[in-house]
């Protein structure tokens, strides 16, 4: 069915977009790509099916746990690896990035032996709850997905333009230094960054968990490569581009495996982005930047 | 005496070596016009399918289809390096990540050649093709006291070392001429490069394509070692493990990819009594490293100041 | 007639940096450009340079058009310039920098570079020891092998004219050689422009030191707000009242005060 499709591929994206959210946070402010936003978000994943099928508690919680646990990541993540090289001389683009895989390889293990190699079942009582309209099925955990995406959505970018703190951290993407002498507490909105980009990256995680009912540690990487080929395709650090990106992915994967040929399904997003890259750097709702001094 | 000495296994570790040795040179030509290249993965499936392919199908001799490879690699190189030339920084990382990806995809689905995500198997292996060309111009391993095992991966790292050798010999030479002048200048700044005459596109493009040459060759002879392939030997992790081996090293100086791939090839066996934490070790020595020495363990000032000249780090 | 500059016209989205400029400059002439800040004459150089291109209309040098020339032919061609924030390759020594600016006037290839043929060598050769002759020319031969980033403000402003020098120009573009520089490195200055001069080169010359540009210039184009406001010799230029209420007037004012 068409419709079951659509909707199966606008739950699909709007996770797509919501782990693209992190990654455009972080590079907005930062301007770096956060390497281990995949495996925080699988952490996030993770700690829901500890706490739902495990400890048994109820959904409410589990969400509260997985964003508690993956902001506190994101805390440490930029306490050990991305604040030591700030304003340091002789430190390339390269620095960030090995650091952050870093941090990746160290999660991604990590699960690995806490939780075993292979996916883990996430059973909710709340996952099987479905509606049925003529002939299609939705389920009720798909509305949620789109709901909560596009709160986050709306939030992230009412807080961005209409909050004190949401300013500061614009300013502090435009320009850290003048950020910083307008007396913008650079440090501390840095910080709140990356633990908002990784707080999202756990309710992402626990979304997956529900939809799909598995969860396993590779399950960061594949999703963080997605969510690195949908920043480019919306454009880098583009709230509103993370969003149409992540749909777009999202239908034509849950499109092209319906109809055309899954065994390519990993592959879309890079012919995706190696298309757009082509045709247009800056990613779709990018703006170019001009050089000449 | 030699016998107890060429523990088959070391050798074995020492082709492993010299094969990365060559996938960190893979990034660091490219690295040295400013182009942080990921592709390196992917350029290298395409020499080790290409080679594998050509020597099983049509029975080649190795020394032909291992050039093909790389040629091949490097041709693509050429053709993905044109519109990759206006993508910089990690923008360019991305879409060469991404090109890797579909390359693994691509050999993952196109079962009718590449059998799949099972991969190719009995991929003649260069140490026993140069153990039979031996044996046929008539000289026994026996008469040089090895055994036969001894000898295929005895000549294999000798064969590998010759390369490796001769690339770095190559590389080396053209960072200290025009050439070389030309790629730093463009990786420092690249309209200033270009102010001064210099043909960003072209160097840059030619830059790309080297590294994929390398990538390829050593994709190439990776096949030939090991004897069989899969997508999966030319995945994301295959491209990050390259890339540190680059920047572990220390990315500003040829040495440092020589070094960087020797340690971390090195490490996994030496870190063998706590195997199963082996990679969340990897993972934090990362973390320190960068917080403590970002421009990797080698760098341009030590190197200078080894070669005898005063010269402190800036402060400007 | 060295440059030849027609009916520049330079937007960047609304604003119009440069406005139907046109000048020329004859052989072996110091030729000014000036005009206070935002006028549009770095804007200028990236047009002839064309590190970004004219809107609208041509340059022209040694009669023939450069306008849509890749910036590396338009160098090849025998024009080569400085940055206003200097640009130089950091971690390269001042030596490595100067022979980069020799970049086209040497043709060793990748292969004859790894097989160092012997005209490689010698070309080599002949490139170093004249970059050397550079470094002296600007006085910086002792630093030769001191990291560009490693030097002093006044002497990296200096490796940038020995940098371009290197490249064999018969027009060079200096944009703001003296900014920074204390009374007697623009004295050190105005006698390396005048032996450049010597040496048979044309030399275009963006300026804020009054002095140095009244001193040093044969003639002068003011810019102001993207528009051309005069041209002449020094002395015209000091006595043109557009120019000194424009500029030389604000100028003055600040230097009495
Ligand atoms: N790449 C660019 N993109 C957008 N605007 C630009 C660009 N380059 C210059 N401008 C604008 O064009 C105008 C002229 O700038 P330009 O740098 O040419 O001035 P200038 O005369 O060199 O000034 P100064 O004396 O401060 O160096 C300015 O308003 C500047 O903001
Ligand atoms: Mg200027």
């Amino acid at each position: 069915m068409l419709i079951e499709q659509l909707i199966n591929g606008i739950t699909l994206g709007s996770i797509y977009a919501i782990v693209a959210l992190g990654f455009t946070l972080v590079f907005g402010v930062l301007g770096i790509i956060n390497m281990a936003h995949g495996e925080i978000f699988m952490v996030g994943a993770f700690i829901g099916v500890l706490t739902t099928s495990v400890l048994g508690w109820p959904l409410w919680l589990a969400f509260l746990a997985s964003i508690v646990v993956t902001s506190l990541l994101g805390y440490l993540l930029e306490i050990f690896s991305l604040r030591p090289l700030r304003g340091k001389k002789g430190v390339s683009h390269l620095a960030p990035l090995i650091s952050t895989i870093g941090v990746s390889i160290f999660l991604e293990n990590l699960s690995h032996h806490m939780f075993g190699a292979g996916n883990k079942p996430f059973r909710t009582a709340f996952a099987e709850i479905r509606f049925e309209i003529g002939s299609i099925t939705i389920y009720l955990v798909q509305i949620t997905i789109f709901v909560i995406s596009v709160i986050l959505m709306v939030g992230l970018s009412v807080w961005l333009s209409k909050t004190k703190a949401g300013k500061a951290l614009r300013a502090t993407a435009e320009n850290l230094e003048t950020a910083s002498i307008l007396g913008v507490d650079t440090k501390k909105i840095i910080t709140l960054t990356v633990i908002i980009a990784s707080g999202m990256g756990g309710i992402a995680g626990i979304l997956v968990g529900m939809a799909f009912n598995s969860v396993s540690p590779q399950m960061g990487l594949s999703m963080g490569l997605k969510g690195l080929a949908i920043i480019i395709l919306g454009g880098m650090g583009n709230v509103k581009g993370a969003m149409v990106g992540g749909l777009i992915l999202g239908l034509s994967e849950t499109l092209l495996v319906a109809y055309g040929d899954s065994g390519y399904r990993d592959a879309i997003a890079f012919i995706m982005i190696i298309l757009i890259l082509l045709i247009r750097p800056q990613g779709i709702f990018g703006s170019k930047t001009a050089e000449g001094r | 005496m030699l016998g107890e000495l060429l523990n088959p296994y070391y050798l074995q570790v020492l082709c492993f070596i010299l094969i990365n040795i060559m996938l960190a040179l893979s990034i660091y030509v490219p690295l040295s016009s400013g182009q942080l290249s990921l592709g390196s993965a992917g350029f290298m499936g395409i020499g080790a399918y290409t080679s594998a392919l050509l020597t099983i199908h049509y029975e080649l001799p190795l020394y032909v289809t291992i050039l093909v490879g790389a040629l091949l690699a490097g041709v693509i190189g050429i053709i993905v390096g044109i519109p990759s030339l206006r993508l910089t920084g990690v923008y360019l990382a991305i879409a060469t990540l991404g090109f890797g990806e579909v390359i693994r995809v691509l050999f993952v689905n196109w079962e009718s050649l590449t059998k799949g995500s099972v991969g190719l198997t009995g991929i003649p292996q260069l140490g026993r093709e140069l153990l039979k060309f031996a044996k046929s111009i008539g000289i026994e391993p026996s008469a040089l006291g090895l055994k036969n095992n001894q000898f295929v991966y005895l000549s294999l790292v000798i064969v590998l070392l010759i390369i490796v050798l001769f690339i770095l010999w190559f590389v080396i030479r053209q960072q200290n001429s025009r050439i070389g002048r030309a790629y730093s200048s463009i990786q420092m700044d690249e309209k200033a490069a270009e102010s001064m005459g210099i043909n960003i596109t072209y160097y840059k493009v030619l830059a790309f394509a080297q590294g994929a040459f390398i990538a390829g060759l050593a994709g190439a002879l990776f096949a030939h070692t090991i004897g069989y392939i899969s997508p999966s030997d030319f995945s994301y992790h295959r491209a990050v493990e390259i890339l540190i081996f680059t920047v572990f090293g220390g990315s500003e100086v040829i040495i440092g990819s020589v070094f960087g791939a020797t340690i971390l090839t090195l490490l996994p066996e030496v870190l063998r009594f706590v195997s199963d934490y082996r990679y969340i070790f990897y993972g934090i020595m990362l973390v320190i490293l960068m917080a403590v020495r970002p421009q990797g363990i080698l760098d341009l000032y030590l190197f200078y100041r080894l070669k005898g000249k005063r010269i402190k780090r800036g402060t400007s | 007639m060295v440059l030849e500059v027609k009916n520049i016209t330079k937007r960047f989205g609304g604003i119009t940096a440069l406005k139907n400029i046109s000048f020329t400059i004859q052989q072996g002439e110091i030729y000014g450009l000036i005009g206070p800040n935002g006028a549009g004459k770095t804007t200028m150089f990236n047009c002839i340079t064309n590190i970004v291109e004219p809107t609208e209309g041509e340059i022209f040098f040694n009669g023939e058009k450069i306008t849509k020339l890749k910036p590396y032919k338009i160098t090849e061609k025998g024009i080569c310039r400085t940055y206003q924030n200097i640009r130089l390759f950091p971690q390269m020594t001042a030596l490595q920098n100067v022979m980069v600016g020799g970049h086209s006037r040497i043709s060793a290839g990748v292969f004859r570079s790894v097989i160092r043929t012997k005209s490689q060598k010698q070309e080599e050769k002949l490139l170093k020891e004249k970059s050397e002759e550079l470094l002296e020319l600007v006085g910086l031969g002792q630093l030769k092998d001191q990291f560009a980033e490693n030097l002093a403000y006044g002497q990296q402003r200096r490796l940038e004219i020995a940098r371009a020098l290197a490249s064999n120009p018969t027009l060079l573009l200096l944009d703001e050689p003296a900014a920074g520089m204390n009374e007697t490195e623009t004295d050190n200055l105005f006698d390396l422009i005048k032996k450049i001069q010597s040496m048979g080169i044309t030399v275009l010359i963006i300026e804020h030191d009054m002095s140095l540009v009244m001193r040093l210039c044969d003639r002068i184009t003011v810019l102001n707000f993207g528009e051309k406001l005069a041209e002449g010799t020094p002395d015209e230029i000091q006595n043109n009242e557009a120019v000194i209420e424009a500029y030389l007037g604000k100028e003055e004012e600040e230097t009495i005060a």
